[in-house]
């Protein structure tokens, strides 16, 4: 029983080197230097440029960098932002919970939305989920930017229910919550609607209706509970989409958040703050999956042998 | 008589037009200035430093005079005003400046200015790996400084430098509080890195947005500060909105009073408002130009320089890109300066007869199939290489205007290119380009005069280099006569201009937009940002 547990732990250890290195390499390989940012408008000269290269320890050969950001990494510490001159623990410390909120309400969302648009378009006319699966396809194909500035402009410049922007109150959360669940939301209830239509179509459903099940209730009791699995196991995968959305999302609307971080810092070569990001969504998936694996293994018992 | 009285009006008109100052009247709906209230006001840059030593963005500097100040403040006319300092000396042989403080200001945490904080200030300056970029520009001539009692501070020189005036008036020469300057936290700045200003900044929340509130006991405002005392304002909020339609909504939806940062495609959205009022204006320092690259082929030829400047119809681009919002630039510095040579507008330019002449006295007589010149079979091809993360005013997009331009009017075949910010620097480095784009934000030009003109400067990229003009340079930092000056970089804007050197395209401007209910909102004399919030007030 235990085995497969550790083995998966140490799997999960040696996802988070990996994802710390190539993370890494990325950022050594790609064209630019931390230097440019840190000039900025200033004034800008060879002496200038190498005073802060040795300031940074950006002059040390690369593995030696490497190396001395895995030894920190195990001591738990994440070093100072080049940019931001401050503690990289606080600096993600500060923006985490804004984003987990926002994804939390986030996920809470797009599942209202796909269930109640899976279950009212399921088996209706054909007019009727033709147009339903044409907005379904236009909100997961606009681009986040798009919706996010429609929604401002709709409910917040035009009819004044919702503030712009910030991090404030559950108010300020609606709209770049719905952003992001929209096209999310577009994509699971066409996966749920067509988990339902299989559903009806199984033996079990004509059973249920020939011993008097109302339509309804076939659909709420039975078919959603089948539909739902492969909708779930898709919902496990948006994680990383979420988080990529969130950027956009957060920028349109002036929230702070990880994805502002990430972004700002991999334009800027902040490699801390870059390497901290990723090591916590790599953290984060390896958790998740993890939790998955040893819940399967709960459940299932045909998992536990092998 | 009436005829002179609407002769001056489009007299007036036009200059509005022309965007050389404030356009419009700022404030001039909210009635007498009123104190008191809370104001919101959304900005595009969010800081990546407090701290005002460390200050690089031009777009962050409205932020830094709310809670900080320096010993000097700019004019409007190219000259200084008193701020912390009462008054300043300067030795007969330039070397040393001695300041006369003001005896009755305190720091947020209570600490007292006098000289020693400022010889502090200095000395942190010159902490390894603290400020580099100052230590190496605005203080390279610096000595040492002397405290002569605890109101009189002597700055030493090892050369005649008049821009060390200019440093005591930046960001990076503004006043710290001693015991600030310990703080762990000094390099990111924030609410334990103080200084004197009317305002004080108590929180910060990253991504979102950083609060002012009033300092009730600030009574040191410069004279031409608009008023004296406290602000009028308990507390301003500054928003970090990065998207400008999210900025022109937030304002109109009156969720925000004031913005900045308005482009060309908004503008008229926010002029057409009777709510509303708009202001814009020219910044300090240099046009945004396009810089030739004459240390190689084409371009070494100033036939081909000539050729080029003479091929864009520079007014059609700009109205073409900016509907009529950008002021056309015809030297290197910005109109906006005292040190500006006006002679020089309508001097050269938009003559595709000259260009193509010219280009065929080069020898690029022959056209391909393209309809680009060529010569020995080589296309006629100059490369403009544009960093991503830097391009701001849509200037991807005029780069695209000025090279249907030239195809159209002379066969030349521009390639531009928008990369990421490696890639830029890469390329200027191993001058992988024909033409370099550039615009500075500088207070006093002359210290833009000095990065750009003489040989081997850090953005001398034209490669056009010669004694006079080093020697020019040299000269205009070391006079503090303005008359002088002007005319030394008189003779620079006309030789850069002979030389055919550059093609000065527009005036970098701010903008801001408000609630007319909004008052006092206005720019920084000579550096043309918007300024702090020190004179607004919310009327009723």
């Amino acid at each position: 029983m235990w085995r497969p547990v550790l083995r998966r732990l140490g799997s999960g250890v040696v996802v988070l080197w990996a994802a710390a290195t190539a993370a890494y390499l990325a950022l050594h390989l790609a064209p630019g230097d931390t230097v440019d940012t840190l000039v900025g408008d200033g004034p800008d000269t060879p002496q200038i440029r190498a005073q802060i290269a040795a300031d940074l320890g950006l002059d040390r050969p690369a593995a030696v960098q490497y190396v001395t950001y895995l030894w920190r990494l195990l001591h738990g510490d994440f070093g100072r932002s080049y940019v931001l001159q401050r503690p990289v623990l606080d600096i993600i410390g500060s923006q985490v919970w804004p984003t987990v909120k926002l994804t939390l309400v986030a996920c809470a969302f797009s599942a209202v939305i796909a269930v109640v648009v899976a279950l009212v378009s399921t088996g209706r006319s054909r007019w009727v989920r033709g147009l339903v699966s044409a907005l379904e396809l236009s909100v997961v194909s606009a681009p986040g930017f798009l919706i996010g500035i429609l929604l401002l402009s709709v409910f917040s410049f035009r009819l004044g229910w919702f503030p712009v922007s910030g991090d404030r109150d559950v108010s300020a959360l609606v709209l770049p919550a719905l952003s992001l669940a929209l096209p999310i939301g577009g994509l699971l209830s066409q996966v749920l609607r067509e988990g339902l239509e299989r559903a009806l179509d199984e033996p079990f459903a004509v059973t249920a209706r020939a011993r008097g099940l109302t339509r309804r209730a076939l659909l709420w009791r039975h078919a959603l509970r089948h539909a739902l699995l492969p909708a779930v196991t898709l919902a496990g995968t948006l994680i990383g989409f979420l988080l990529s959305a969130a950027v956009v999302v957060e920028r349109v609307f002036g929230r702070p958040g990880l994805g502002q971080v990430a972004t700002d810092a991999v334009g800027t070569k902040d490699i801390p703050v870059v390497l901290a990001v990723v090591m916590l969504s790599a953290a984060i998936y390896v958790g998740l999956s993890t939790l998955a694996d040893l819940t399967y293994l709960a459940v299932d018992p045909r998992l536990r042998k092998g | 008589m009436r005829k002179s009285l609407s002769m001056l009006a489009a007299v007036a008109l036009l200059a509005a037009g022309c965007g050389g100052t404030a356009s419009g009247e700022p404030g001039a709906g909210a009635g007498a200035p009123v104190t008191g209230g809370s104001l919101t006001w959304a900005v595009e840059t969010e800081p990546v430093t407090f701290n005002p030593h460390l200050y690089a963005q031009a777009k962050a500097r409205l932020l830094v005079w709310n809670s900080f100040e320096a010993l000097l403040t700019h004019d409007e006319q190219g000259g200084y005003v008193p701020w912390l300092a009462k008054s300043y000396e300067v030795s007969a042989d330039g070397k040393a400046y001695t300041f006369k403080l003001r005896d009755d200001v305190t720091f947020h945490d209570g600490e007292k200015f006098d000289a020693a904080a400022v010889k502090a200030n200095l000395d942190q300056l010159f902490v390894p790996g603290y400020a580099p970029g100052v230590t190496s520009t605005q203080l390279k001539h610096y000595a040492g400084a002397k405290v002569v009692d605890a109101s009189t501070i002597e700055v030493d020189l090892k050369q005649p430098d008049v821009l060390i005036l200019d440093f005591f008036a930046s960001p990076q020469g503004a006043q710290i509080s001693p015991k600030s300057l310990k703080s762990p936290d000094l390099k990111a700045g924030g609410p334990d890195v103080v200084g004197t200003g009317p305002f004080i900044l108590d929180r910060y929340s990253k991504g979102q947005e950083v609060h002012y509130k009033k300092n009730p006991a600030y009574k040191w405002a410069p004279a031409n500060a608009g008023h004296q005392g406290p602000a009028y304002l308990d507390e301003v909020t500054y928003r970090f909105l990065k998207e400008s339609s999210v900025r022109v909504g937030a304002l109109t939806s009156g969720q925000v009073d004031v913005i900045e940062g308005v482009p060309a495609t908004e503008q008229g959205l926010v002029k057409a408002d009777p709510s509303l009022q708009f202001a814009q204006h020219l910044n300090s320092g240099t046009a945004y130009n396009y810089y030739f690259n004459q240390a190689k082929a084409p371009f070494d030829d100033i036939n081909v320089r000539k050729a080029f400047r003479d091929a864009v119809d520079v007014d059609g681009v700009l109205q073409g890109v900016y509907r009529g919002t950008a002021t056309r630039a015809w030297s290197v510095l910005s109109p906006s300066g005292p040190f500006y040579d006006s002679s020089l507008e309508k001097s050269y330019g938009n003559d595709p007869a000259a260009a193509n002449r010219l280009l065929d006295q080069a020898g690029w007589a022959a056209k391909d199939a393209d309809g680009f010149r060529t010569k020995d079979g080589k296309r006629l091809t100059v490369r403009i290489v544009l960093s991503a993360p830097f391009v701001r005013d849509k200037r991807d997009i005029l780069a695209q205007a000025v090279q249907a331009a030239v195809k159209q009017s002379a066969g030349i075949d521009l390639q531009v290119k928008v990369v990421d910010q490696g890639t830029a620097t890469d390329a200027l480095n191993k001058g992988e380009f024909e033409v370099f784009d550039n615009s500075r934000a500088d207070t006093d030009a002359g210290a833009a005069l000095t990065l750009i003109v003489p040989k081997g400067a850090p953005i001398n990229r034209h490669g056009f280099t010669s004694p006079e003009l080093d020697a020019q340079v040299a000269a205009g930092s070391a006079t503090s006569d303005v008359a002088k000056r002007k005319e030394i970089y008189t003779g620079i804007q006309k030789t850069l201009t002979d030389n055919a050197t550059l093609l000065p395209l527009y005036a970098p401007a701010d903008q801001i937009a408000a609630q007319k209910t909004v008052g006092g909102v206005g720019f920084e004399p000579t550096a043309g940002v918007p300024a702090s919030a020190y004179n607004v007030w919310i009327g009723k």
